[in-house]
């Protein structure tokens, strides 16, 4: 019998369930009235940063070819019966895939035969099939998606960054890999890492919207066979404080320069995952957010325009602030920005900002329930963040300003910053 | 809920449109001055926005007004340039909770429409001009996001391939007009087109969401009242001609992928039946990932990452667009066209056709699930004079046969070729 939950909230006055099916697969769902459309989230811890693993507690730790989460994904869509796309063409689905640093979701959105787009998604995410041949015609559009990520200026100036911060975390190599890391994939490497990380009590399927629970049971009940036990281990990353870069550019054709800074910041454990992220989505609207004394300051300057905005990097293992934009002139932006942190830091996290960036962010997450596509994406954020997604809304409405800012205290030190530039000079 | 669109007439050439359903938890009010695009103008209105959301009169500071926003909930206050077909559409926005769901049970709606109110209609001056520090900075930032549309090589090939196909029409000039017309840009020429954009072009409110839009309407019908209009009715807009001859054109750019667009003419008039018909070809032809061109020219020849046709309704075109190695030029467009050729007579199959109906309907379905989806959905209803919901326009996809597809296909003619590669790269068809 699978374990069944209901999960209510009376600040929203909503509910979900939260079912553990007996197959080891945990299920999220959440109905919601008056929509039309159903979205499904399919997702498994697994990313492009999950490279180096062990199976067994004895085994030895052996390295994958960067870039096969994300080439799995792509072959997950070919069957022996042919490609997942045309069976969904038959219910009318719009469905798609994405690998992110941490895991890999396979997803459908119908206004209409659910049930049939359900088995589909359930049948391509559990039903591995791959040939060689497969893999070498994936190998020419997977390469050139690099290719158009290689043009990509924001993409650039993103991983430019991380590269610059992480000495050995694997979150500093390109989601899709390289042209010649993906050539060294073959069928074999793909299924071994299908059968280590799409265990079914390695994943989650979060649901939302025009549904009924028992459709969904009932395509788990037929689909879905029981797991064995999930014992990977992640090789632990030994990832110093220390950074390996202050600047770093790339040319690039662009017409105002990008520029990304990051702070490295020390990872939060497993158990404080979710709030010490919450937190600091807080802080840094707070120390840069637009209603902030620095973002009035910078934009007054002609320093930077509505590009720039903040965001917490985070992960398992990696913690980075950044404040991203566009500017003529970024180093000018880079050392403005370190001066008003620094002036902050010796009166404190002024309270006032604190709270008005509080209800900020809550209003931000509260909206996020009348979307179906963003509310299984946050179900899922939160059910590999070890809480629920109520927790999320919970925890930033009690937040404190004392632990905001302890925290700010900690964070956003200038010897562990960087700054990435995109510019046409290269200089 | 159903969805439909409750249009009152507020003034002459002013709308008040409301689309309720109690469904979401927030609420959506945008403002769109609506006018035809010319070189002239483009830029000077292009800069209005930008420089109405740095404060009004009430609030002339703009963190005062970030942080009021701030306080809304993180009310998403958004200024922005769209275009539609031969339309500059100059639009204000403002998203947050709907009173219902704050901590306190504040008014929040209220808040947010006399907030948009004051920032369209009680912009802060200096000697009867905008502020000209406000118009000094917005008028770079214009210029750079002129500048930046280079940024993005997917987008900016398609808005070349645009430019060349509309030539001389005002379909042709880009949403923010032209780098040259922006560095003319003074205070005063911008306060002069925005009270030529309020005086005269026609107004459309839009408020979408589950609060009650009673209120607003009367907030904005008052407010309304106290301006002089003189509206200039909009001239209908025209679906682009086929032309006699195929234009070419090839720029080079530091890229290492080359772009492909090639711009069609679908021959399409303003029948419902037709334009069904037109948008059904385009989706059985690259609309979607088990289309022609998805399953030919990606997966089958494994040529690109992407290749897809869009149908733009405005003004009757069609564009495919490819990334692709520039050695692999001549063998995507030999296969782009070929399988127009196989929509033309006939050569797809059942399921196909079957397939991209049930796509079709599965996305128009999905539009009132979101407040940002249905506002732009009767937007472009609005523009065109019709009042469709997405059910209707979904009734009417249904109806299409297999005929009229490939009735629509064989009025499809190619206008234009653009090409963006790499410097030094090839320059052979």
């Amino acid at each position: 019998m699978s374990n069944r939950q209901i999960v209510k909230n009376a600040r929203l006055g909503e509910s979900y369930t939260k079912i553990e099916h007996t197959s080891g697969l945990t299920l999220l769902l959440y109905p919601l009235e008056g929509y039309s459309s159903a979205y499904a989230l399919f997702g498994t811890d697994f990313g492009s940063i999950n490279s180096t693993f062990k199976t067994a507690p004895d085994a030895p730790f052996s390295t994958v070819p960067a870039g096969i989460a994300h080439f799995l994904e792509h072959k997950m869509f070919e069957k022996e019966d042919g490609d997942a796309f045309a069976k969904y063409a038959k219910t009318g689905a719009s469905a798609n895939a994405f690998t992110s640093f941490d895991k890999t979701c396979y997803l459908f959105s119908c206004s209409q035969n659910f049930e049939a787009s359900l088995e589909i998604l359930l049948d391509l995410v559990t039903r591995p099939y791959f040939t060689q041949e497969s893999v070498e015609k994936e190998q020419g559009i997977i390469g050139q998606e690099i290719r158009m990520y290689d043009d990509s200026p924001d993409w650039r100036v993103l991983f430019n960054m991380l590269e610059s911060l992480y000495k050995n975390h694997p979150v500093k190599i390109d989601i899709a890999g390289t042209v010649e890391s993906i050539a060294e994939i073959t069928a074999d490497t793909l299924y071994s890492c299908y059968n280590t990380f799409y265990n079914l009590r390695n994943m989650v399927l979060a649901i939302a919207g025009n549904f009924d629970i028992d459709t969904v049971l009932r395509c788990c009940d037929k689909i879905l066979k029981p797991a064995p036990d999930f014992q990977v281990e992640n090789a632990p990353v030994d990832e110093p404080r220390d950074i390996l870069e202050k600047r770093h550019v790339q040319k690039l054709d662009v017409a105002t320069p990008l520029f990304s800074i990051g702070f490295k910041e020390e990872p939060d454990d497993a158990a404080h995952f979710m709030r010490g992220d919450l937190l600091s989505e807080i802080i840094l609207d707070a120390v840069a957010g637009e209603s902030s004394k620095t973002y009035r300051e910078l934009y007054d300057a002609g320093l930077i325009n509505q590009t720039f905005g903040t965001e917490v990097f985070s992960g398992d293992g990696y913690l980075t602030s950044i404040f991203a934009g566009e500017s003529e002139d970024p180093d000018e932006v880079y050392k403005r920005l370190c001066a008003a942190i620094a002036a902050m830091k010796e009166t404190g996290l002024p309270k006032e900002d604190f709270e008005r960036s509080k209800r900020c962010v809550y209003g931000r997450y509260v909206r996020a329930f009348e979307s179906v596509e963003v509310l299984c994406s946050a179900m899922i954020t939160a059910h590999f963040g070890g809480c629920g997604i109520y927790d999320i809304v919970e925890m930033i409405a009690d937040m404190t300003y004392e632990e905001a800012a302890a925290r700010f205290a900690q964070m956003l030190c200038e010897e562990y910053g960087t700054i990435s530039i995109v510019n046409t000079t290269g200089e | 809920m159903d969805q439909t669109l409750n249009r009152t007439k507020l003034l002459d050439q002013v709308y008040f449109n409301a689309i309720r359903d109690e469904k979401f938890k927030s609420n959506r009010i945008s403002i769109h001055l609506l006018t035809t695009l010319s070189e002239d103008t483009a830029a000077q209105n292009a800069v209005v926005p930008a420089i109405l959301r740095k404060g009004y009169a009430g609030c002339p500071d703009f963190t005062e007004l970030n942080r009021k926003l701030a306080r809304l909930y993180g009310a998403m206050l958004d200024a922005d340039v769209r275009k539609i077909g031969d339309y500059q559409i100059i639009n204000l926005s403002i998203q947050s909770l709907d009173d219902r769901f704050t901590m306190e049970n504040e008014a929040v709606v209220k808040e947010c429409c006399e907030l948009l109110c004051g920032l369209l209609l009680d912009p802060k001056t200096v000697d009867g001009a905008f502020d000209p520090t406000d118009v000094e900075l917005e008028k770079k930032y214009l210029i750079a996001s002129i500048q930046a549309e280079i940024n993005e090589k997917r987008s900016y090939a398609i808005n070349r391939c645009l430019e060349i196909m509309c030539a001389g029409s005002p379909a042709g000039i880009g949403r923010y007009g032209s780098e040259a017309k922006a560095q003319e840009i003074t205070p005063q020429s911008a306060f002069a087109a925005y009270e030529r954009l309020i005086r005269s072009s026609q107004i459309e409110i839009i408020f979408c969401g589950s609060g009650d839009p009673a209120p607003a309407k009367e907030l904005f019908q008052t407010a309304f009242a106290k301006v002089e209009r003189a509206p200039q009715a909009l001239p209908e807009m025209e679906m682009l001609p086929a032309s006699e001859k195929v234009k070419r054109e090839t720029d080079e750019l530091d890229v290492t992928q080359a772009k492909m667009v090639l711009g069609f003419t679908a021959d399409v008039g303003r029948d419902r039946a037709a334009l069904a018909a037109a948008r059904m070809m385009v989706a059985v032809y690259g609309g979607t990932p088990f289309s022609r061109l998805f399953l030919n020219v990606r997966e089958k020849l494994s040529l690109c990452y992407y290749c897809a046709a869009r149908f733009d309704r405005a003004k009757g075109t069609m564009m495919v667009d490819c990334g692709i190695e520039d050695q692999n030029r001549q063998k995507a467009y030999d296969e782009i066209l070929r399988q127009l050729d196989v929509m033309k007579e006939g050569g797809f199959t059942d399921e196909e056709f079957d397939a991209a109906k049930l796509s079709m309907q599965n996305s128009f379905e999905n539009i009132g699930d979101s407040l940002a989806g249905l506002e732009s959905w009767y937007l472009g209803q609005i523009i065109t004079g019709e009042y469709r919901s997405p059910k209707e326009e979904t009734e009417q996809i249904l109806a299409v046969s297999r005929e009229a597809v490939v009735a629509a296909a064989q009025k499809v003619r190619l206008d234009t070729v653009y090409y963006l590669t790499g410097k030094g790269g090839s320059d052979h068809e």
